[in-house]
């Protein structure tokens, strides 16, 4: 089964909103649309911004593979993935996955498991700024347990 | 043939530099004499480099780190990706 599956990595900042009602036009006859939204997280008030690099090229074509897996496990009829890059303010959306199927299953699983996987195995680096200065974010033990669930 | 060697992350910082050209010659077609070559007397930044969660991928794919570097246009070290 063939699945339309779009990648986008950009650097301007997205409405989540208008992206999911053009997707689920763009699949009108799928009965399951689920959807993921990733924002900065603002409770932490130290934290001023966030920066993600990628790495122009290999960055999509690593999104293309783990979503290739994905949609081979579950019966998908599309998939979207948009990841921010460059800067970015609390609150601002950095990630938006969202699947359609005919089932609510499969369309829960393949957002899931992306969402697993990108934040560990595709290649972003996030920075966080504080008052204190910048760190580099490293994914944590949890992201690699997670992204284990699916090991078959 | 020149390469293209690319730091990301806090590669990045510890280069002080994205990126860097150099020219891959006989006998240092290894990724550890590559690295030398890079850090120069720097052992924070060679220390970094030859981490064994730093992945390496020659022309955007990931490869082994016993891998000798033939013809490459690009190197890359990648430090843990954090998406999402």
């Amino acid at each position: 089964m063939t699945s339309l599956i779009s990648i986008r990595v950009i650097a301007a900042s997205f409405d989540p909103e208008k992206e999911i009602a053009a997707f689920r036009r763009a699949h009108p006859q799928s009965g399951a649309i689920v959807s993921f939204l990733g924002a900065v997280r603002s409770e932490d008030e130290t934290v001023s911004q966030l920066t993600l690099d990628s790495y122009p090229g290999f960055t999509e074509q690593e999104i293309a593979r783990i979503a290739a897996d994905g949609t081979a496990r579950w019966r998908i009829d599309g998939l979207l993935v948009i990841h921010r890059i460059g800067a970015l303010a609390p609150g601002e959306p950095i990630v938006l996955a969202a699947a359609a199927a005919a089932h609510r299953r499969d369309a829960f699983c393949a957002v899931d498991y992306m969402m697993d996987y990108l934040k560990s195995e595709a290649p972003f680096w996030k920075r966080e700024s504080t008052a204190q200065g910048d760190r580099w974010i490293e994914p944590r033990a949890a992201d690699y347990a997670d992204k284990k669930r699916w090991a078959r | 043939m020149p390469t293209r060697v690319l730091f990301f992350g806090r590669l990045k910082d510890a280069a002080g530099v994205g990126e860097r050209i150099v020219e891959i010659v006989d006998g240092e077609r290894s990724i550890d004499a590559l690295i030398k070559r890079l850090a120069a007397g720097d052992d924070a930044l060679a220390a970094a480099l030859a981490h064994p969660s730093v992945k390496v991928a020659i022309d955007q794919r990931v490869v082994d780190r016993a891998t000798l570097i033939g013809a490459a246009r690009e190197i890359a070290f990648l430090p843990p990706f954090s998406g999402g």
